[in-house]
């Protein structure tokens, strides 16, 4: 019968983490489109690809998670660059919002 | 609405007296949603928000004024909006053709708006809805011919 080797224990530190705030600068925020049924899925894939610069299969992608599952996250910026691209898709007339990432 | 050439960036279509006389329509009713109507946050954890909500209203105002000044100048150039013997020849540069897209999805989004966001198709016509369900098709249209363009 195989055995099994006991972990030999150690005393050790104990790390505290410290919660820091979190500063705007951080890549903390995350823009999201949301599905609304009246948007075009060619206009939300040519609007993704505009404001995003991305491949159309990139966008293409993200547009389908906005139709199956409601929205799709875009992208992790920090706050100004967050509220960049939620302007730029609202320019649109896309649902498009930002979220504190928690 | 038929895309004719592009050429040296530029995309030329020609329209019928009746998809003209359509289009023209269509722009009028720029801009047709209300910036209030866009939140920048659903959940409302942000710093400043009501702030930061309140220039997002501000610029996308701005925006919707700049493309109303724009629009007025495109219709009225007749080098971008010509009459022809059969209807007329619609020019737009790739910047041009970008905006005009923002100007007829407001108009198609705003129009929903106006009928109650309804998740589904409206199936009964009535007096008041009418007005609405028609701009709202009819900017879908138009917009369906540009993003047509586009992928040529």
């Amino acid at each position: 019968m195989a055995t099994t080797a006991t972990p030999e224990i150690k005393p050790g530190k104990i790390e505290e983490i410290e919660e820091k705030p979190k500063s705007n600068l951080e890549p903390g925020f995350l823009v999201i489109c949301w599905n609304d049924p009246v948007n075009y899925m060619q206009y939300v894939t040519h609007v993704f690809q505009t404001v995003f610069g991305w491949p159309k299969q990139k966008a293409q992608f993200h547009m389908l998670q906005v139709h199956e599952k409601g929205k799709s996250v875009l992208t992790r910026e920090s706050m100004e660059r967050a509220e960049h691209y939620v302007h730029q898709l609202q320019k649109y007339s896309l649902h498009a919002t930002m979220e504190r990432d928690e | 609405v038929k895309l004719q050439r592009l050429k040296n960036g530029r995309f030329v279509f020609h329209l019928s007296q009746r998809d003209k006389l359509l289009l023209l329509e269509v722009l009028k009713l720029y801009p047709r949603i209300c910036s209030a109507k866009q939140p920048l946050s659903k959940g409302a954890k942000l710093d400043d928000h009501e702030a930061n909500q309140r220039l997002l209203e501000e610029a996308v105002a701005e925006q919707r004024a700049a493309n109303k000044k724009q629009l007025g100048a495109l219709i009225t150039d007749p080098r971008r909006f010509a009459d022809t013997a059969s209807g007329c020849r619609l020019t737009l540069s790739a910047t041009d053709l970008e905006w005009l897209l923002q100007v007829l999805n407001d108009v198609r989004i705003g129009s929903w708006v106006h009928l109650g966001s309804p998740e589904e198709r409206i199936e009964k016509l009535t007096l008041e809805n009418a007005p609405h369900l028609w701009a709202m098709e009819m900017a879908g249209y138009f917009e369906s011919h540009l993003l047509e363009a586009l992928d040529t």
